[in-house]
């Protein structure tokens, strides 16, 4: 199949970007969205152009590395679907694809479709872990934590930490991501006792680097983790939990 | 890249004042003010149903609420200052919120979005939030102050405190570009309470299932109940009816 | 040549890792931040490494070439991670794990090392628990456990089917609570392309900046490499596109010997290449061996599909020949048997590469909701791979190049034989042998990340002492160094040539598929070397690396790393046809019983080959015997 791109090209993080328009006339429906790249990037080295830079990893959705804009919408027309595991067989009959880094002032262009998405570490940093030293944790069989309790707590913690909803939101908010971190840790016995300081920390470095949240949604419309609406709610409720409590805890 | 310690990013990039967490408190709680004062306007506006008589003692009655233990008109001017304050938190809150929002996504906006009616709710509250604002202007001057757009039969209460509430807003809904407006500005506010109300889960944290659910619920119902209560009455008014 | 020294614990090989952490010598809380300790990569063995040395008070200097911690390939692993925790009466205990490990390994792997994983896989769990990962729990609040190949205990812990990504995840929030207390520097995107020996001792590493191009000298007093291992070099593989091996294999370069090469785990349940532009062979989930039973059609170039093959036509090959184990034979096992029906044309799919892996008969028995609840993720995950329902047609599967037993010679304290320089997880070699059990690398990693190398790094730095200074930044070892990074970086730019660095990866897979595959004879493996020099040849002649050294540039980045797998090959290869026998992994066509199972020499191989590479790429094996105090010698028999 015949696949035009039109494509983000930008050399660096404060040069000007651009769009550039390529055709693949050997596209295949079994063609993942980066294995169309991969295509376009062997088409370009013949035609001596440089290649399109872009990030991927693992290749099977996990590792939460890759992500561009295609069409207006983060990772792809495939909701719920990382970049990688976008093939073109489920685009039904869009063949012109406009493909953009994900959007947002928080994620800073470095080179062509490559961005930066530090400031989600920065919140991880400020306070999304468990100050527990090595060697010194109880025994884990000791620690009962409910069947339900553990589940619920993975369904959080599956955030692969792409940024896509970041990119999805008008806002440039990143509560999906936050509140996915603390229901994690909030689910959990272990880092009770600094629940409120870690709420503090994250939410206080999330409205440092990110937008507001206004409840579009759109962010879950294309989480590849399928974290649910309610990982913004946990982040306002961490908080204020925090903020009543007044305590470490 | 040597990653910077949250800390020390914080130095070079601030954390604004007052936070959006604080901002979008202040205006899950003030919203839920106005909802409240708005369900509780169009409860009182039902009376209109019931005649001129009804509804003209009800407009007297709100000045005399709480006589003697509270001086005349004394709850009306104390609601009056909380739904101003509340009116001014709210629009600055939101214009602030507003502001880091399109600042914090930066110069390629988000297009084509996959929420549908969501996404309507959520992308169109500011604009709700001004032609609500103008919708209040006009309704002071025009039913309560009775300056400007009034119409031009308004009659101020008389001496004795007798109110002509009823035959002023039945004069105003004459006018059918007035009625139009009026009825078209319930549909702007009905929305603007289901969404608004919708977020509130996220400002306050509820996380559960089945509470998310009937607060949802709750919303439509007052969403619905505002829209028809309040919209009707010019509606009917034009038919004659009232 | 006098035989390689692992300084093993003396006595009682069970008690052995206590007594050792007994002799470690020790550095004074106030000495500690005296020493700057270097840390490559930030999967579970790196991020634990960083965050243990980090929170004991040592500097610490960390190094990823991804863009956030998270993202190391540990977080791909499905399944689980193994621990000796022994608290069901099922039979297992640190024993149990031992044998089953060392037998696994088909007793090529150091069994001293095994005790030490066993021991400390106790409070591996624990530890991992604590700071955030959600294991799955029973519903009265314990941790579950299930079992995994090659094991008839239950002592796997796992979260749903994504166990690496949750312990992966709680790792690096672990490495970045260090970097906001202050105790280690985080380096991303940031690449280790040398290793800076002076005196014998590793004394720092060279990097680039991938996104300035920067190329900078980092002085250390000691160097952990946690770099993963070099599977990605058959290009078609399990591992993450950027998994490679320069880290490893640029320590090699300056010294460190590389063990057992050629010991390369095919899994057996990755996804064939169906076609030219498929960028990797993903691997599907070893326990859908639990319920999918594995079959070919009985006569070759039968291209009827699937459902079509009535079931006297079908051969279940692996029931048929390993009746006591069937569809759950060791991974080794299961592979070689896929390959072989593959090579006697047998193989299904456009490209007759793979073989069926059917749950017809499970959903028949169990029903398709209990099996949507099993491998709901998986058969998912599949569908959206390959467009095909498994649910209805039978999944295809191919073994896939997966993971490396071999990888930097390490002595029991995890330390190369360059003083300095440690390794932990996938890029050392010493406990999975000749073939990995399932389960067992999370558990590597974690053990030598968060319970070795805290331990016996401080043990190497007592010994340097707090009075020396890190090596100047003039010294000609250092200058040298960034010389040689700086020279390879510009020659690779300036290279007239036409074809892209990921056209000779993609060839150099082919030929170790080839050659160097699941299954070895001596005249491929000498073909296999001279089609790899001849490539390697071309590479430096033809190759075209585009762009500039002074930015982000993912085609210098590959080509780099593609040089060093041309390298690699050749050791693999040549460590293939060195060693004389069949034993797990590798299989030599030559070595094998009548009835085709493979044939280990106990009397000469009985030892791990640590090989050297002379400055003028001459291999020179060293030899480490081995010695089982525990596990008797005996012949895997799966049958």
């Amino acid at each position: 199949m015949r696949v035009e791109l039109e494509i983000w090209r930008q050399d660096g993080p404060s040069e000007p970007g651009r769009f550039e328009t390529h055709l693949i006339d050997d596209a295949t429906p079994e063609m993942s969205l980066l294995e169309l790249l991969d295509r376009l990037n062997d088409q370009l080295a013949e035609q001596g152009i440089e290649p399109i830079q872009f990030e991927s990893d693992c290749r099977e959705g996990i590792c939460g590395a890759c992500g561009v804009t295609v069409n207006d919408r983060p990772h792809g027309p495939v909701p719920k679907t990382p970049s990688c595991r976008q093939h073109l067989r489920a685009f039904g009959q869009v063949t012109t694809l406009r493909i953009e880094p994900l959007r947002s002032a928080g994620f800073p262009v470095i080179r062509d479709l490559v961005v930066d998405r530090s400031a989600l570490d920065r919140l991880i940093q400020a306070g999304g872990h468990i100050d527990v030293l090595t060697g010194t944790a109880p025994d884990a069989d000791a620690m009962l934590v409910g069947h339900e309790d553990a589940e619920a707590a993975l369904d959080f913690a599956a955030c692969i930490g792409c940024g896509a909803c970041v990119a999805a939101c008008p806002n440039g908010a990143a509560h999906l991501f936050a509140g996915a971190k603390l229901a994690h840790l909030g689910l959990l016995p272990h880092g009770e006792q600094e629940r409120g300081r870690r709420s503090k920390a994250v939410v206080d470095q999330l409205d440092t680097e990110f937008g507001p949240c206004s409840s579009y949604g759109e962010c879950v419309e294309v989480c590849p983790a399928g974290i649910p609406l309610t990982a913004v709610a946990a982040v306002h409720k961490e908080r204020l939990r925090g903020l009543f409590r007044g305590r470490a805890d | 890249m040597t990653v910077l310690r949250a800390e020390e990013q914080r130095q070079t990039h601030r954390r604004p004042r007052p936070s959006s967490f604080v901002l979008k408190l202040a205006m899950a709680i003030t919203g839920v003010i106005f909802v409240a004062f708005v369900f509780v306007h169009m409860i009182g506006n039902l009376k209109v149903y019931q005649g001129a008589e009804a509804f003209n003692s009800y407009a007297q009655w709100l000045r005399e609420v709480g006589y003697p233990l509270i001086p005349h008109t004394g709850v009306l001017w104390t609601l009056r200052v909380v739904l101003v304050t509340s009116l001014l938190v709210h629009l600055i809150a939101a214009v602030m919120l507003w502001l880091r929002g399109r600042a914090a996504r930066g110069p390629h906006r988000r297009r084509r979005m996959m929420t549908g009616l969501t996404a309507f709710g959520a992308r169109t509250m500011l604009l709700g939030g001004v032609i609500i604002l103008v919708f209040v202007i006009i309704h002071l001057l025009d039913l309560t102050i009775g300056a400007a757009l009034a119409p031009e039969t308004y009659r101020h209460a008389d001496a004795d405190g007798t109110m002509h509430a009823y035959q002023n807003l039945v004069a105003s809904f004459s006018r059918v570009p007035m009625a139009v407006f009026y009825a078209l500005s319930m549909v702007v506010l009905a929305l603007h309470v289901f969404h608004g109300w919708r977020t509130v889960l996220q400002d306050v944290g509820a996380t559960g299932r089945r509470l998310r659910l009937v607060w949802v619920t709750i919303g439509a119902v007052l969403a619905i109940a505002i829209l028809i209560g309040n919209a009707l009455i010019p509606v009917l008014v034009l038919a004659g009816m009232l | 040549m006098p035989g390689l020294d692992a300084r093993l614990p003396e006595g009682d090989p069970l008690t052995a890792w206590d007594r050792r952490r007994a002799d470690y010598r020790l550095v004074s809380p106030a000495n500690r931040r005296k020493f700057t300790v270097i840390v490559v990569g930030t999967g579970l063995a790196g991020a634990g490494a960083a965050a243990a040395l980090g929170e004991l008070g040592y500097r610490v200097e960390c190094f990823t070439f991804h863009d956030a911690p998270r993202r190391a390939h540990s977080v791909a692993a499905h399944g689980g991670i193994n621990a000796a925790r022994a608290r069901k009466v099922d039979g297992d205990s640190i024993a149990r794990f031992v044998v089953d490990t060392v037998k696994g390994g088909d007793f090529r792997g150091r069994e001293a090392d095994v005790v030490r994983l066993a021991t400390e896989s106790v409070r591996v769990i624990d530890h991992l628990q604590a700071i955030g990962t959600p294991f799955a729990r029973e519903y009265g609040g314990q941790l579950a456990t299930r079992s995994f190949g090659g094991v008839q205990v239950s002592r796997t812990y796992y979260s749903r089917g994504q166990t690496g990504q949750q312990l992966q995840i709680a790792a690096a929030q672990a490495l970045l609570r260090q970097v906001e207390r202050g105790s280690v520097r985080l380096h991303t995107r940031t690449e280790m392309l040398d290793l800076i020996v002076a005196d014998n001792r590793a004394q720092g590493i060279v990097t680039r900046n991938l996104v300035t191009g920067e190329i900078t000298a980092h002085p250390a007093h000691a160097v952990v490499l946690a770099t993963g291992g070099y599977g990605s070099v058959y290009f078609h593989s399990t591992l993450a596109m950027n998994s490679n091996a320069t880290a490893t294999w640029r320590a090699h370069r300056r010294g460190a010997l590389f063990a057992s090469p050629s010991f390369v785990q095919f899994h057996p349940t990755a996804l064939p290449v169906s076609s030219h532009w498929q960028s990797k062979t993903t691997l599907m989930s070893e326990s859908l061996r639990n319920d999918g039973r594995i079959w070919v059609p009985s006569t070759a170039g039968d291209d009827r599909p699937p459902n079509d093959i009535p079931e006297s036509e079908r051969d279940y090959y692996l029931e048929r020949r390993y009746p006591a184990y069937g569809n759950l034979t060791p991974r080794d096992i299961a592979s070689r048997a896929a390959r072989t029906e593959i090579e006697a044309g047998r193989g299904v799919g456009p490209l007759q590469n793979s073989v069926y892996l059917d749950f017809r008969d499970a959903i028949e028995r169990l029903g398709r909701d209990t099996i949507a609840s099993r491998y709901g993720n998986l058969f998912e995950m599949y569908y959206d791979a390959t467009g095909e329902d498994p649910y209805t047609v039978p999944m295809r599967i191919a073994p896939g190049a997966h993971f490396t037993m071999g990888g930097l010679w390490s002595d029991y304290d995890q330390m190369t034989t360059i003083d300095g320089l440690f390794v932990g997880g996938e890029a050392g070699s010493n406990y999975h042998g000749a073939n990995r059990l399932g389960a067992n690398s999370l558990l590597s990693a974690c053990v030598d990340g968060w319970f070795t190398l805290p331990f016996s790094v401080p043990n190497y730095l007592a010994g340097v002492g707090a009075s020396t200074e890190l090596i100047a930044p003039d010294a000609p070892e250092v200058t040298e160094a960034i010389a040689a990074v700086r020279n390879r970086a510009d020659t690779l730019l300036a290279n007239n040539g036409t074809r892209r660095p990921a056209t000779f990866h993609r060839e150099l897979g082919e030929i170790l598929y080839r050659g160097c595959g699941v299954s070895r004879s001596d005249t491929g493996l000498r073909t296999a070397r001279d089609e790899v020099r001849a490539l390697r040849e071309e590479f430096w002649a033809d190759v075209k690396v585009a762009g500039a050294a002074d930015r982000l540039n993912q085609e210098l980045e590959k080509a780099g790393r593609v040089a060093d797998f041309l390298e690699l090959a050749e050791l693999m290869i040549d460590d293939a046809l060195d060693r004389t026998e069949s034993c797990g992994a590798h299989f030599r066509a030559e070595y094998a019983t009548d009835e085709g199972e493979a044939r280990r020499n106990d009397e000469q191989w009985a030892n791990v080959s640590a090989w050297e590479t002379t400055p003028e790429g001459q291999h020179i094996r060293h030899l480490e015997s081995l010695r089982f105090d525990l596990v008797p010698l005996q012949v895997r028999d799966y049958r």
